[in-house]
């Protein structure tokens, strides 16, 4: 495979177009700018753990013994938390001044951008090439690509107004909380490979 | 599993990064002097509790007729939950309102350092392991290292920053969580294998 498939794989499985709106109904009580701060933070933090993982990812997870199936399982359960969270907020007290949620590293950098379909294929790729600096060139176009597109995500929110990402809000939520079922049906389906039964 | 893989686990399971910013916080009224001798000695009590726990692991196992299967599904879970925690943090935290005074025992060496996941882990580890000497090398590494990163608090944080405090926080949560849910599921898979099928 060549870099630029590869990179374009990777842009595909990072997903940032389907993600944008979710991302953006996450970050709604900041100004454009910060949003922008926030996402080209996230995006670095996206990519220093993708790398992270080509590099390490095979030791890491052997060290503390952890499965595939459990890295799936634990994305889809982060993700079904935060999707209850949007689809549930209280809006009751918008009018009591709150210090404002900065998502850090989660659920943004992952499991949203660097989950953990990401950083299983990646681990696949740096097994398959025999060449690591291929992978890592690839990461890196992908991610200039989901970095362009994330920082231009918050002038979606000028489009669809306060009262549209609102709804936003909801519909993410149930998007997000069927990304999560679907993580956590795909960590089930490895279990129970892994259990020997179907 | 390898001496240094139960030793990681344990370090992250103590969170010394998650925990500098609460340690600082809880004796913010004593000189730094003080706080390192504070915080040496509730080193040295969560230190005494791991181990005591190492050795009375076989005997609650039989007290409260424990067996694998629970113990990992159970530690599991709690686990999971005290990462949920660091991750979805909320600032009206029960660990908010606190007697006043010194902190001696509660709350930093329990339940911040030695907290019940750690003790769950520890009894679990404890079970598994059949050289008690390489789980007690093994929470002495974690413990010299813990110990080194919160004896070394106020620098740490200078040069971290809360952000960068807030990132290792963050990471150690979605690590813990990795582990919890992995815990979680090596029990069900155990139950599945132990219990009698219906044929």
């Amino acid at each position: 495979m060549s870099v630029f498939q590869l990179a374009f794989i990777i842009f595909i499985i990072t997903n940032p177009i389907g993600n944008c709106p979710a991302v953006i109904a996450l970050i709604k009580d900041h100004g454009i700018k910060d949003q922008q701060r926030i996402l080209l933070r996230e995006s670095i933090f996206a990519l220093i753990l993708a790398i992270f993982f080509l590099v390490l990812g095979e030791t890491f997870l052997s060290g503390l013994q952890i499965q595939n199936y459990a890295l799936s399982m634990s994305g889809g359960v982060l993700v079904f938390l935060i999707s209850l969270k949007m689809i549930f907020s209280i809006r009751s007290d918008d009018t009591i001044e709150r210090p404002k949620q900065d998502p850090y590293i989660v659920p943004i950098a992952t499991p949203l951008l660097s989950g953990a379909g990401l950083l299983t294929m990646i681990m696949l790729y740096s097994k398959q090439e025999q060449n690591d600096w291929k992978v890592f060139f690839a990461i890196l176009i992908a991610w200039i690509g989901v970095t362009a597109v994330m920082v231009t995500a918050p002038y979606l929110q000028v489009i669809l107004g306060k009262r549209g990402l609102a709804a936003l809000e909801q519909l993410m939520g149930l998007f997000l909380a069927m990304m999560a079922v679907g993580m956590m049906v795909k960590g089930a389906s490895l279990f129970l490979i892994a259990l020997g039964i179907s | 599993m390898s001496l240094l893989s139960i030793a990681v686990v344990l370090f992250l399971i103590m969170d010394p990064f998650g925990n500098i910013s609460s340690i600082l916080s809880l004796t913010k009224d004593y000189d730094s002097k003080t706080q390192r001798r504070i915080i040496l000695r509730e080193m040295l009590i969560a230190l005494t509790f791991m181990v005591a726990f190492n050795y009375l692991g076989e005997f609650i196992f039989y007290i409260l007729e424990l067996n694998e299967t629970t113990v990992r599904i159970s530690s599991g879970l709690v686990l999971f939950l005290i990462a949920i925690k660091i991750l979805f943090t909320s600032p009206d935290s029960p660990r908010a309102n606190l007697p006043k005074g010194e902190p001696f025992i509660f709350p930093i060496a329990i339940p911040l350092i030695c907290g019940p996941g750690l003790m769950a882990t520890i009894m679990l580890y404890a079970h598994m392991e059949p050289y008690q000497s390489i789980m007690i090398l093994a929470i002495l590494m974690a413990w010299v290292v813990s110990a080194a990163i919160l004896y070394f608090a106020n620098p740490i944080k200078n040069f971290l920053g809360t952000n960068g405090l807030m990132a290792a926080e963050r990471l150690v949560g979605m690590v813990l969580i990795l582990i919890s849910i992995q815990r979680v599921m090596e029990g069900l898979m155990m139950f599945w294998n132990t219990h009698p099928h219906p044929t």
